[in-house]
């Protein structure tokens, strides 16, 4: 019984499976533009949204794969921003020197504006481009002031998760130093974490060599 | 040649099918110089910390980072390979401190083109994002177009110069 | 469904454990194959010895062919998976320096650490040599950074940079592959002279 040799066992296998490959319709279109109906199904579903609990806890954790991005205008951004985020105010989004930072798949970028609106619109444009990973800050800066910066103490009768988070809220908050502002140098590990959904899309952590 | 090596195609195959185990489990190929820049990163840290944090590289690259710079998944799969070789060495009975060379070249000239291979290669590899097993292998299963083109750039450089470094090897 | 720590099938810490065995598998089929050995590697630009090209583009064509048919059995999600950008200008840069890197040394990376693990000198030199380039490359960033950067394309897949289908690229490919592997065997009959001990 002669041996076979591997090169022609391997042509043999793999020959035919590069056939069936290349008959078998392609289940990823070429194109990566994303369609208008797609788009107003994920907007209907408001899956782009993330709250400012899960943001903050990111922040606290030093999550490394969030990155908050500002769609103000820069002087609002100098004014004040949350930390860590970058200014792409909302008329340069698509602009080429952004794309490395809006069309990745390492990170979580997360737009916040004032309110949700022009947040809504950067992710609305960028996500027409076929661009994944971004998503926006709930009630934009304005909620966050109300639900992180200065959280109403529950009342008594509230369930023990209501007293979870505001407990978790206050930590942020002096994990961020009082006012959000500057990010603390070292945060102390929340006392409670709030129950933070599975996010169906995790970013691929980076490759490389 | 030797008949102890294992049938490339075969060796080809099991390098397929741990790529693709890569791919499955981590979403990423393989990769071999991240775990060294992740290594540097470490070490410039703990000898200058103001450079560190100062410097554009690792400021850019590694600001993000809370944990340390060794704690990443390169450097895992760099010591897997490392315990791999070895235990394919000893099973072979190919272990031995050497210079492995031609008779015909000296110990010294074949470590000093070592050396100069390896700063040539490690720089390049940063410079193209990856080295022969990060972008070129690990991007051509996954179809990338840079994959590509550093494949055929390693290769067709090293084919172009092979005729001048020829003393050294044949 | 994978990747599994995309879809949190498994946890950070497992992910880093299975990172280790993936390296073992990685390290000892390298071994085995006989890429610890800087002569063999060598052997591939002077036709005498051509199991680089057989291990690499098998490898590389029995991973995307695994990856196509997951994808297909939706086992895994492509989409998901890392796929490196595409850097134009230092794809090809970087790639030049790495070839002349190959010949001078002999080794690529992952094949030295491979070499270094049963004890060859020149591969504790080449390694040596790796850390003094990356060194380089990161005290010097800002130096070359507009040029690491420059030539950016985003992550695209290398079939529709020419308007394949991607099983149908694929399909090329293997055929390319085994064209590859019928001129290597050639290769090594016509050249084995160019070995001498």
């Amino acid at each position: 019984m002669q041996k076979i040799n591997p090169r022609i066992l391997l042509a043999i296998i793999l020959i035919p499976m590069g056939l069936i490959i290349a008959m078998v319709p392609e289940d990823m279109t070429g194109s990566r533009k994303v369609s208008t109906e797609q788009i107003l199904q994920e907007i209907a579903s408001g899956s782009q949204f993330v709250s400012p609990d899960e943001i903050a806890g990111m922040i606290v954790e030093n999550n490394p794969v969030l990155q908050l991005i500002d769609v103000r205008s820069s002087n609002e951004f100098e004014n004040f921003s949350l930390p860590g985020a970058v200014n792409i105010p909302l008329t340069a989004i698509l602009s080429p020197e952004w794309r490395d930072i809006l069309d990745q798949d390492v990170k979580i970028n997360v737009f916040y504006s004032n309110g949700s609106v022009h947040a809504n619109e950067a992710w609305i444009l960028t996500r027409q481009q076929g661009y994944l990973n971004n998503y926006v800050l709930q009630g934009g800066l304005n909620y966050w002031m109300e639900a992180i910066a200065n959280p109403d103490p529950p009342s008594d009768l509230s369930p023990d998760e209501e007293f979870a988070r505001y407990d978790f809220r206050r930590a942020v908050n002096s994990a961020l130093g009082g006012e959000a502002v500057e990010r603390a140098a070292e945060a102390p590990p929340p006392p409670a974490m709030p129950a933070i959904r599975p996010r169906e899309r995790t970013p691929v952590v980076q490759g490389g060599c | 040649m030797d008949k102890k090596y294992l049938n490339p195609y075969i060796g080809g195959v099991l390098l397929g099918l741990v790529l693709l185990a890569a791919n499955f489990v981590s979403g990423r190929g393989l990769g071999a110089t991240g775990a060294l820049r992740d290594t540097i990163a470490t070490g410039v840290r703990a000898v200058a910390p103001s450079h560190y944090n100062n410097a554009a590289y690792y400021s850019e690259n590694y600001a993000m980072r809370t944990e340390r710079p060794m704690n990443s998944w390169l450097v895992y799969q760099m010591l897997g390979l490392i315990t791999g070789g070895f235990i394919s060495g000893i099973i072979a009975g190919r272990t031995k401190l050497t210079t492995e060379r031609p008779s015909w070249v000296s110990s010294r000239r074949r470590l000093f083109f070592a050396l100069a291979g390896g700063i040539l290669f490690g720089y390049g590899s940063q410079i193209g994002r990856g080295c022969t097993s990060g972008s070129a292998l690990s991007g051509m299963a996954v179809l990338s177009f840079g994959g590509f083109i550093t494949m055929m750039a390693i290769f067709g450089t090293a084919f172009a110069l092979a005729w001048f470094f020829r003393k050294n090897w044949i | 469904m994978g990747p599994l720590i995309v879809f949190e099938a498994i946890s950070p810490a497992t992910n880093l454990m299975l990172a280790f065995f993936i390296g073992i598998g990685f390290g000892f089929v390298l071994e085995q194959s006989g890429f610890s050995s800087s002569r063999k590697l060598a052997g591939m630009f002077y036709g005498y010895d051509t199991t680089v090209l057989k291990v690499f583009f098998t490898a590389a064509i029995v991973a995307m062919t695994g990856l196509l048919f997951f994808s297909l059995f939706g086992w895994v999600d492509l989409d998901m998976v890392y796929v490196n950008p595409t850097y134009l200008t230092s794809a090809i840069a970087g790639g030049v320096i790495m070839g002349a890197g190959f010949i001078l040394g002999g080794f690529c990376p992952g094949t030295s650490f491979c070499a270094a693990a049963i004890g060859k000198i020149d591969a504790f030199v080449f390694i040596g040599g790796l850390f003094i380039g990356i060194f380089i490359f990161t005290e010097g960033y800002p130096l070359w950074e507009s040029f690491h950067n420059a030539g950016f394309m985003g992550s695209p897949r290398v079939n529709e940079m020419i308007g394949l289908s991607q099983g149908v690229f694929a399909f090329l490919l293997i055929l390319a592959a085994f064209g590859m592997f019928w001129a290597g065997e050639w290769a090594e009959k016509k050249f084995a002279g160019n070995y001498r001990s």
